[in-house]
């Protein structure tokens, strides 16, 4: 490995990003299936987490006008998640959706038992719709 | 009208955005942290620039100016909320994605080396207040 010299931020050099055990912590605590904690949401039903050897695949539904809207599936990017939970080091995961009028860029992580997405939502169509970003809360379901 | 969520299927929003959340010098909540110690945030003609400066073990690193793109809270509203940006360091890039949240600014950073020093990418989320001076 070389040395850890270049970093921007002391944080950079944490030792837990080099340790090997820190890729494969608590990824148990991402995979599944989630629910929307909010039963008359207008966003995103559901999310389905799976692992696939070292890469994540997140597929996503959302509530249309006519039934759920499934969105392209999309790769999971982990990220060692340097906040603890209940004294655990986690991971967290960014995904990135494009539907050609609109690109979702968001990132999952859990506290507590609670799977929290934050989407960032910019329109690439002439809608002239707000670009706007997005909390949703996910409980995993039996 | 395209969407992926029947939350999307809105009219259109009127006016410019208004972004006057955002400007100021935002401090980091946590005087122990490891990553950022404040950002400046600034607003010029509707565009928004932010300067970072971090935890570095000598003083602060001044990581430079970039833009930001400024989101609002739902495709209706023109009320600015929350940003996103970007840092290239060579060896490393940072994407910053900011929410506002009553008056509290929640930053999630996400790490991502390119460098072949085998860390591992990582995500961390840290609390700013906006230093106002009225107390």
């Amino acid at each position: 490995m070389a040395q850890l010299t270049e970093f921007k931020q002391t944080g950079d050099l944490h030792p837990a990003l080099g340790d090997p055990a820190t890729r494969t912590l608590n990824v148990g605590k991402l995979t599944g299936r989630w629910v929307n904690t909010d039963p008359a949401t207008d966003g995103v039903v559901e999310v389905t987490i799976a692992q696939e050897g070292e890469h994540f695949s997140v597929g996503v539904v959302g509530v249309g006008s006519d039934g759920p809207v499934n969105w392209p599936t999309a790769r999971g990017r982990v990220m060692a998640n340097l906040e603890e939970e209940a004294g655990q080091r986690a991971v967290a995961l960014a995904a990135d959706f494009d539907f050609g009028f609109m690109r979702v860029e968001s990132y999952l992580r859990v506290n507590k038992g609670v799977l929290v997405i934050v989407a960032y939502y910019t329109f690439l169509d002439e809608s002239n719709r707000s670009d706007y970003v997005n909390r949703e809360f996910f409980y995993r379901a039996g | 009208m395209q969407f992926a969520q029947i939350r999307d299927r809105v009219p259109a929003a009127d006016g410019p955005l208004d972004l006057s959340a955002f400007p100021g010098t935002w401090v980091n909540s946590n005087p122990e942290t490891s990553g950022i110690a404040r950002l400046q945030v600034a607003e010029e003609g509707g565009r928004l620039t932010l300067r970072v400066y971090a935890i570095g073990p000598e003083g602060l690193i001044d990581w430079g100016t970039v833009g930001a793109k400024p989101f609002t809270a739902t495709p209706s509203t023109r009320a600015g909320t929350g940003f996103t940006c970007s840092y290239d360091f060579g060896f490393a890039e940072t994407e910053l994605q900011a929410m506002l949240l009553k008056g509290l600014m929640v930053l999630a950073q996400q790490h991502r080396f390119k460098d072949a020093s085998g860390r591992m990418d990582y995500f961390v989320r840290e609390y700013f207040a906006l230093s106002h001076g009225r107390y």
